[in-house]
């Protein structure tokens, strides 16, 4: 037998169809509000591609998205996510409520099993009983409705972040006293700002600028404090009584 | 029976589900199947390519750059190749990556523009309207695992707006007032942000034009795919100019009298 | 009309020069052939009768089935060629089941009702080289009852695809009686119990026989859901006549 020749079968390098991009997506529900933020870099490697690149995206008026993984995937989701909005208006004449984007969201994720859209979801917004809903996914379409969730590059730095300050996880209460079920939007706003202030210091993909959606159920009482933040800007565009914000900060670019 | 309303004929949009309960990608197909499909052979690594491109914002429009050069691996192979191109009147496209690949983009675009032209519609194709197609493009070949191996720049004004946006063979797309591809994006877009970012609407043709060198200089010297003749295309609300190929004043004399890195001889 | 057949009585899909489809015309007269069917939509819910024409004494009575459920509230009433209807709730069902699984909430009636209509417009069409998925109109009228988030709905479809939201509709050979007698006797405050009554009453003015729970059907759709009454209601309801 001749030595040169290789007795391992050849090996084909092959095409990569997907990448990460870094980033981090947060969002946590109030008893009539619900919060859904994402920063706005995006990166590959140790590139910093842009430093505006939205990944929290208004729905509707009781429905903000928030996107974070393969960029590409992630655009070309919402993009169909949208569409079938816009089908389902002229179909059912009416806006989709929360819940069904919910399962809408699953179907379209699972739809993709064996090609997943390399994404994971977070979906915030306003449910028909007027409650603030989180519901998050993997991207092949499990979902679970919660209180609050983080994802992405920062997962790992926010969500225990998350679990002690709004499940209050390892405290516990003053004897007498029970902690809250719902916090009230003056305290998860600062909370929501710190994860991403501290996000953007321990890891390199987070930073350079942060969006806050906010979206309120009818009638919510969060409203007045809301208005004399800084900087917040109304995105409403229906009459029908939930309203949506956004708040934009500058996050640090190192 | 059928119940899908999607699969049942002639007058219906095949594009649209009115129902919204099909997973339209997964409709039974139809149409004539290609029976040599399995024996076609798809892009798995770029062959001749080009390095970087690089463009940024300035006071009245666009300004891009990229060199000539086509490598062939490590060989310089062709060393006139144009890599900035123009589409319609308010847009110019810039690739690096496979040269094949680019020069069928520029097909696609010139029957684009050729069929916005005939239809005569009063539309125009605005650079962000090219970024979008190009996009879809690119990322519809990445989802079929054959992808288009190139990273695009698109620049241009229209309706007194700059547009400057990036995307690549894996339909990645973003936008920012400097942008580079290749080597480019890490060797040139720090200076260029340094450059550019908070002057974007302060900066003459001049000045645009010098930082532009300054980097294809910094990007011969460091980037050993690169080569020292360049295009620029500025693009302003007057239109596209892109200039015959520029030769940098670039010397290697000062490499003489390096010593200490690697085997040496002496 | 009948006696005057043109060449454009042929073809399903063709217009005579007076801008009619002689076909979906003929279609909408086999209706008028059908038992009496009517429907009452009030405050509390929709009800639904039929008759069921008993033509033997050797007849089960309780195997024709005039009324069935679309989904758990969604339910349908028809008259005509009810063979045909098989096919129209069976794709009802599915579009409603099909909305549930994609969107976890119940299809509106609206929608569902849209659906079947869509369906009822596909004869003499193909779909590329495929046959025909039907070769004529639909020869049924439905009345379809429903509870959704825009509160208790009626809605009537014939073969021509149109659909109508009704207060109270009555279909088939009896109609037009029935209609009038609902038209008198409709209010907007209705129970569901005087429905019931109404519904049955107008059915008693229309039938042939004399109406016992043999040989009529009862059914409601209400917040609880879709409901056919069972022979000991049905008895009861028609004792308090």
């Amino acid at each position: 037998m001749p030595a040169m020749v290789s007795t391992s079968q050849p090996v084909q390098q092959s095409f990569n169809p997907y990448t990460e991009n870094g980033g981090t997506i947060l969002a946590i529900a109030g008893a009539d509000f619900s919060v859904i933020a994402g920063d706005t870099r995006q990166s590959e490697g140790y590139s910093i591609q842009t430093r505006y690149a939205p990944k929290v995206f208004r729905l509707t008026d009781k429905a903000v998205l928030a996107v974070n993984g393969f960029a590409a995937d992630g655009n070309m989701f919402v993009k169909k996510v949208r569409q079938r909005l816009e089908w389902y208006r002229h179909a059912h004449a009416k806006d989709m409520p929360i819940r069904a984007i919910a399962r809408l969201i699953q179907t379209m994720l699972y739809a993709r099993r064996f090609f997943p859209f390399y994404v994971y979801n977070i979906l915030g917004g306003i449910e028909e009983d007027g409650t603030g809903a989180v519901y998050s996914f993997d991207p092949v379409g499990s979902y679970e409705r919660e209180a609050c969730r983080a994802a992405g590059a920062a997962q790992s730095l926010v969500q225990p972040f998350l679990d002690n300050q709004i499940y209050f996880k390892n405290q516990t209460p003053a004897p007498g006293t029970a902690f809250p079920k719902h916090l009230p939007l003056s305290t998860v706003l600062p909370l929501v700002i710190d994860s991403f202030t501290s996000a953007t210091e321990r890891h390199i993909e987070v930073g350079d600028g942060l969006e806050i959606y906010i979206v309120l159920s009818k009638g919510s009482t969060a409203l007045q404090g809301l208005q004399t933040v800084r900087g917040v800007q109304e995105l409403t565009a229906t009459n029908d009584g939930e309203r949506v914000f956004v708040i934009r900060r500058e996050l640090k670019k190192d | 029976m059928d119940h899908f309303p999607t699969n049942w004929g002639r007058p219906r949009n095949d594009a649209f589900d009115a129902y919204g309960t099909y997973p339209i990608h997964q409709r039974p197909q139809n149409g004539p199947k290609d029976a040599f499909v399995d024996g076609v052979q798809r892009t798995q690594q770029p062959i001749v390519t080009g390095t970087s491109v690089l463009a940024i914002k300035f006071k009245d429009g666009i300004m891009m750059a990229a060199d000539t050069l086509a490598s062939y691996g490590s060989l310089a192979r062709f060393k006139d190749v144009q890599r900035l191109f123009p589409v319609g009147d308010n847009t110019v496209i810039g690739a690096g990556g496979d040269m094949s690949d680019f020069q069928y983009i520029q097909t696609l675009l010139d029957g684009l523009t050729i069929d916005e032209f005939t239809a005569q519609d009063g539309h125009t194709l605005g650079p962000a309207e090219i970024h979008e197609y190009l996009a879809q493009v690119m990322y519809a070949r990445r989802s079929k695992m054959n992808p288009l191996w190139n990273a695009l720049l698109v620049g241009g004004v229209k309706d007194g707006k700059k547009f400057l946006a990036f995307v690549d063979l894996l339909g990645t797309t973003y936008s920012a007032s400097t942008l580079a591809t290749g080597y480019g994006a890490h060797i040139a877009q720090p200076l260029l942000r340094k450059a550019v970012e908070g002057y974007e609407n302060v900066l003459t043709e001049e000045q645009a034009l010098k930082i532009i060198e300054t980097n294809m200089k910094v990007l011969f010297y460091r980037d050993a795919r690169s080569l020292n003749k360049y295009q620029v295309a500025i693009i302003t609300e007057q239109g596209v100019r892109i200039s015959e190929s520029k030769t940098l004043d670039t010397h290697w004399s000062f490499a003489e009298g390096i010593r200490g890195y690697g085997a040496q001889t002496q | 009309m009948f006696l005057t057949r043109s060449e454009y009585d042929r073809g399903v899909n063709t217009f005579s020069p007076e801008g009619r489809l002689f076909q979906v015309e003929y279609a909408i007269e086999a209706i008028k052939l059908g038992s009496t069917t009517v429907g009452i939509r009030t405050p509390e819910g929709v009800v639904l009768a039929v008759e069921k024409r008993v033509q033997s004494p050797l007849l089960e009575s309780n195997s024709i089935e005039k009324i069935m459920e679309i989904d758990t509230h969604l339910g349908c009433a028809m008259s005509g060629l009810t063979a045909d209807a098989r096919t129209m709730i069976d794709h009802a069902r599915v579009t409603a089941q099909n909305h549930a699984f994609t969107y976890d909430e119940r299809i509106k009636v609206e929608s569902v009702t849209q659906a079947v209509c869509d369906l009822a417009l596909r004869f003499g069409e193909s779909v590329h080289d495929e046959e025909a998925m039907m070769s004529r109109p639909f020869g049924v009228a439905l009345l379809i009852a429903g509870i959704d988030e825009l509160g208790p709905q009626l809605y009537h479809t014939d073969p021509s695809g149109t659909f109508v939201r009704y207060d109270a509709k009555a279909i088939g050979s009896g109609s037009e009686a029935a209609q009038s007698e609902l038209q008198d006797k409709w209010h907007r405050q209705m129970t569901l119990r005087e429905a019931q009554l109404l519904t049955l009453n107008v059915l008693k003015q229309v039938m042939e026989e004399k109406l016992d729970q043999h040989n009529v059907q009862l059914a409601q759709v209400t917040p609880k859901g879709f409901e056919i009454l069972n022979e000991a209601s049905l008895k009861e309801v028609i004792e308090a006549m």
